[in-house]
C-alpha cells in the first residue's frame, strides 16, 4: 500500500475505534445480545437433563450466538457512516475504494473477535462447570474464531454496505448474510466440535474443516474485495 | 497544490448526459465556467441539480459527454481531480461522536494533508470554533456544524467549491455568518452551488444555470440577466418541468 | 427480435416435445433399476426429472453471475434486466428441483426432509435466490438496485458450489447417478433427451420473459416521454 493509502487505512481504523470507545454503541449491543443468548441457551437445554453431555451441541449454539451477534455490529458499522452522509464525504476525498473495505473489514474483525472473546468464557463459565472439559488444546478454538471471524467481518462489511442503503436495513442484512455464510458456519460448527470433543481422529477432522474456513475466506473475501468499488460508488 | 493544468474554464461541460436506461437525469448538458466565478443552479426537484454536481465532483460517473475541472476528468482523473474540490452540503458530513479537532484531523489524513494539527488549528480559528475544538459535534447548534463544515470543505484548500443549498435550515444568525465565511473566500476560489433561494442565489452568483428534467433552460452570466424575465422563466420551468 | 421471438417459440414447443417424450422413454423403454434385494425401484424414474431440471437451474444461475458482470462492466440496464430474467427462471428451476426431491426422498427414505448435502444445498440456494428478489424489492434507485442484486448474484454463484462441496464433505447418502459404469445405455440416453428438453425449455422461458419485460420497458418509456 502506498503511503497515502497506509494513512487512510489507519485514520479509518482509529476513528471507528474511538468513537467505539467512546459510545461503546456496538460491543455493549453485541455482549449483551450474547448474554441473552445464553439465558435462552439455558431454557432451551432446561429439560435434557443432567447426563446430556452439552460439548455436543456446544459448537452449534456458540456459533448461533455468534452469527447473529456479528450482525448486529456489522449493521452498526455503516449506519454511523451513514448518519450524516460522512460515507459522501469519505468517498470525496482521494481515496482508494478498496482502502474503505479493508479498514472497515479489519474494524468489524476486531470488535467481532474482542465480543468473542468476552463471550466463549462466560458460556463456559455458565455451561460446562462439572462437566467433561474441552478434549483439545484451548488454541485450536481461538483459531476457529479467528478464520471465522474473518469470513464474516469480510462478506459481512460489502452486506452491510449494501444493506444500509436498502428500506429494512436489519432484516435485509439478515437475508443476504445467513444463506451466503452458510459453508463457513458449517466449517466452523465442525472445527469447533473437533476442538471440543478430542480423541483420536479429532486432529484430522479439525484441519479439514479449517482448511475450509480458509477456502471461503480466501474465495469469497476476495470476490467482496473486488465487488466492493462498485457497490459503494452506486 | 498550485500545479492545475492552465486552461481558460475552471468548469467545463460539453454534452454532459447521464441516463440510466431510458430515464435521463441529465440530457446533453453544456456550459462552461471561468476561474473565480460562482455559478447558481436552479431547478424544480428532480431536474438533475444533484445529479449534475455529482457527477462534477466525481461521485458519478456520466453516461455520455465529458465534463472537466480545471482541465481534469471527472472519470479519467477522478484521483487528482478530488484533490481540488470541496463540497458544503446540507448535511454536515461530520461524525457525531467524534469531537470538532477529531473530524477535522480525520479528514486531513484522507487528504494527506502536511503538519496536520496547524492546518486544523488555523480552520477551526477561521471559523470560530477554537474554543469548542474539544467538543464531541454532537452537541453542536446547526450553525456550528456548518461552520465546521465549511473548514472540513477547505482543509485541503481546493480551488473549487460545490455547495449543495447550504443555506437551508440555518436559521438568520448562521446565514449571516455563512455569508461573511463565503463572502472572505470568495476571491480565491469557483464555487457551483445548488439553490431553492431565487433570491439568495441571484444575490451571490455571477453566473446562473436553470435545469429542468435535465437539460440545460437558460445559463447566462449575472450581467446579461434581466431579473424579472430570469424571474420568469425561473417559474414557468418550476411550474411545469417536473416530469 | 421477430427472429429471436420465432425461436424462443420453437424452443418452448421443441422443449416440451421432448421433455414429454423422455418422460414417456423412462416409463416404456428405460430399464427399470433395482434395489440390491431384486426390487423394482419405481421412484428412480423421478431423476429423469428432478436431474434436468436441477442442472438446468444451475445452468441458468450461470447467466445471473455472468450478466451481473457485465452490467457492472458497462452499466448497462439491459444486462440487468437479463440477469433478473435468468434469476427468475432459475428460482423457477430450483423450486421444481426441490418439489421433486422432497417427493422422491418422501418415498424412498420414508420422510419429507432430511438434511441431506443436495437437498441442503438447493435448500440455501432457494433461499440465496429469494434474497435476490428481496434485495431488489428493497431498493428505490434504479442504478443502485441494479448494481446490488449484480453484486450478491456473483456472490451467491460463488457460494452456491462451496455450500455443495462442503456438504459432501461430510458423508453423503443421495444417490450418485454417474458413478462410473453405473447407468445402462437406454437409461442414459433417456436421460440426456431429457437433459436436452429441458435446457431448450430453460432458454425458452428465458427469452419469452426477457421479450415481455423489455416490451413493458418500451412501454414505460413510452409513457414518460408522453407525460414529460
Amino acid at each position: 500500500m502506498p503511503g497515502l493509502s497506509m494513512r487512510q487505512f489507519r485514520a479509518i481504523l482509529k476513528k471507528d475505534i474511538v468513537m467505539e470507545l467512546r459510545t461503546k454503541e456496538m460491543i455493549t449491543s453485541m455482549g449483551l445480545y450474547a448474554i441473552l443468548t445464553m439465558v435462552v441457551y439455558q431454557v432451551a437445554l432446561a429439560e435434557a437433563g443432567e447426563n446430556f453431555d452439552v460439548r455436543l451441541v456446544m459448537p452449534g449454539l456458540i456459533w448461533v450466538a455468534f452469527i447473529f451477534m456479528s450482525m448486529l455490529g456489522l449493521n452498526r458499522s455503516f449506519v454511523h457512516e451513514k448518519d450524516q452522509g460522512c460515507l459522501d464525504a469519505l468517498l470525496l476525498a482521494p481515496i482508494d475504494r478498496p482502502v474503505i473495505f479493508l479498514s472497515k473489514s479489519v474494524g468489524n474483525l476486531l470488535f467481532l473477535l474482542v465480543v468473542e472473546a468476552l463471550s466463549l468464557p462466560v458460556f463456559a463459565f455458565l455451561f460446562l462447570q462439572g462437566k467433561e472439559g474441552i478434549g483439545n488444546p484451548i488454541w485450536m478454538i481461538a483459531l476457529v474464531l479467528f478464520g471465522a471471524s474473518i469470513g464474516i467481518a469480510g462478506v459481512g462489511t460489502l452486506l452491510a454496505t449494501i444493506s444500509v442503503n436498502t428500506s429494512g436495513k436489519d432484516i435485509m442484512l439478515a437475508v443476504l448474510f445467513v444463506p451466503l455464510e452458510y459453508p463457513l458456519l458449517r466449517a466452523a460448527v465442525g472445527a469447533t466440535f473437533a476442538a471440543v470433543i478430542g480423541g483420536p481422529g479429532t486432529m484430522t477432522a479439525f484441519w479439514g474443516w479449517m482448511a475450509w474456513i480458509a477456502a471461503f475466506d480466501v474465495i469469497m473475501v476476495a470476490v467482496a474485495y473486488g465487488l466492493y468499488e462498485f457497490v459503494i460508488g452506486a | 497544490m498550485g500545479d492545475m493544468p492552465d486552461t481558460g474554464a475552471a468548469v467545463e461541460v460539453r454534452g454532459l448526459s447521464r441516463a440510466f436506461g431510458l430515464r435521463k437525469a441529465l440530457d446533453d448538458v453544456s456550459f462552461s465556467l471561468p476561474a473565480g466565478a460562482f455559478l447558481s443552479i436552479f431547478g424544480p426537484n428532480g431536474a438533475g441539480k444533484t445529479t449534475l454536481v455529482k457527477v462534477l465532483t466525481t461521485l458519478l460517473n456520466p453516461t455520455g459527454g465529458s465534463a472537466k475541472v480545471f482541465g481534469l476528468d471527472v472519470v479519467e482523473d477522478s484521483d487528482e481531480l478530488r484533490r481540488h474540490i470541496g463540497l458544503i452540503s446540507h448535511n454536515p458530513l461530520l461524525y457525531p461522536d467524534l469531537t470538532a479537532e477529531e473530524n477535522l484531523l480525520f479528514f486531513s489524513e484522507m487528504y494527506g494533508i502536511s503538519e496536520p494539527e496547524r492546518r486544523v488549528r488555523e480552520l477551526l480559528v477561521d471559523v470560530e470554533l477554537d474554543h469548542r475544538r474539544l467538543d464531541v459535534v454532537r452537541t453542536f447548534s446547526r450553525g456550528m456544524l456548518q461552520r465546521l463544515s465549511i473548514a472540513r470543505a477547505l482543509l485541503h484548500k481546493p480551488e473549487v467549491l460545490f455547495l449543495d443549498e447550504p443555506y437551508s435550515g440555518l436559521d438568520p444568525h448562521a446565514m449571516d455568518i455563512l455569508d461573511n465565511l463565503i463572502g472572505s473566500i470568495r476571491g480565491d476560489h469557483t464555487f457551483v452551488m445548488i439553490s431553492h433561494d431565487l433570491d439568495k442565489g441571484l444575490e451571490l452568483c455571477s453566473h446562473a444555470l436553470i435545469l429542468a428534467s435535465g437539460r440545460v433552460v437558460m445559463f447566462e452570466p449575472r450581467s446579461a440577466i434581466d431579473e424579472a424575465a430570469f424571474r420568469e422563466t425561473y417559474r414557468a420551468t418550476v411550474g411545469t418541468g417536473v416530469s | 427480435m421477430k427472429k429471436r421471438s420465432m425461436l424462443a417459440e420453437i424452443m418452448l414447443v421443441l422443449g416440451g416435445i421432448i421433455t414429454t417424450v423422455a418422460l414417456l422413454m423412462a416409463f416404456f423403454w428405460a430399464p427399470a433399476s433395482l434395489y440390491p434385494d431384486g426390487r423394482v425401484d419405481f421412484a428412480q424414474k423421478i431423476f429423469y426429472f428432478h436431474v434436468p431440471v436441477a442442472e438446468a437451474s444451475f445452468l441458468v444461475f450461470v447467466f445471473t453471475a455472468y450478466y451481473g458482470i457485465r452490467f457492472l462492466m458497462t452499466k448497462r440496464r439491459e444486462y440487468d434486466t437479463k440477469a433478473k430474467i435468468a434469476t427468475e427462471v432459475t428460482l423457477f428451476f430450483v423450486l421444481l428441483t426441490m418439489a421433486t426431491g422432497i417427493l422422491w426422498t418422501r418415498v424412498e427414505w420414508n420422510v419429507w426432509w432430511q438434511w441431506e448435502p443436495r437437498l441442503t444445498t438447493y435448500f440455501i440456494m432457494t433461499l440465496l435466490v429469494i434474497g435476490y428478489f428481496v434485495l431488489r424489492n428493497s431498493v428505490e434507485d434504479e442504478e443502485k438496485r441494479a448494481t446490488y442484486a449484480a453484486a450478491f448474484g456473483i456472490l451467491a454463484f460463488i457460494d452456491a458450489p462451496i455450500s455443495f462441496l462442503i456438504t459432501r464433505f461430510v458423508q453423503s447418502t443421495h444417490p450418485v447417478v454417474f458413478k462410473s459404469g453405473g447407468l445402462e445405455t437406454p437409461m442414459l440416453v433417456t436421460f440426456i433427451i431429457a437433459q436436452v428438453g429441458m435446457i431448450m425449455l430453460g432458454y425458452a422461458f428465458y427469452q419469452l420473459r426477457l421479450q415481455q419485460e423489455q416490451l413493458r420497458e418500451r412501454l414505460d418509456a413510452l409513457k414518460i416521454s408522453v407525460g414529460g
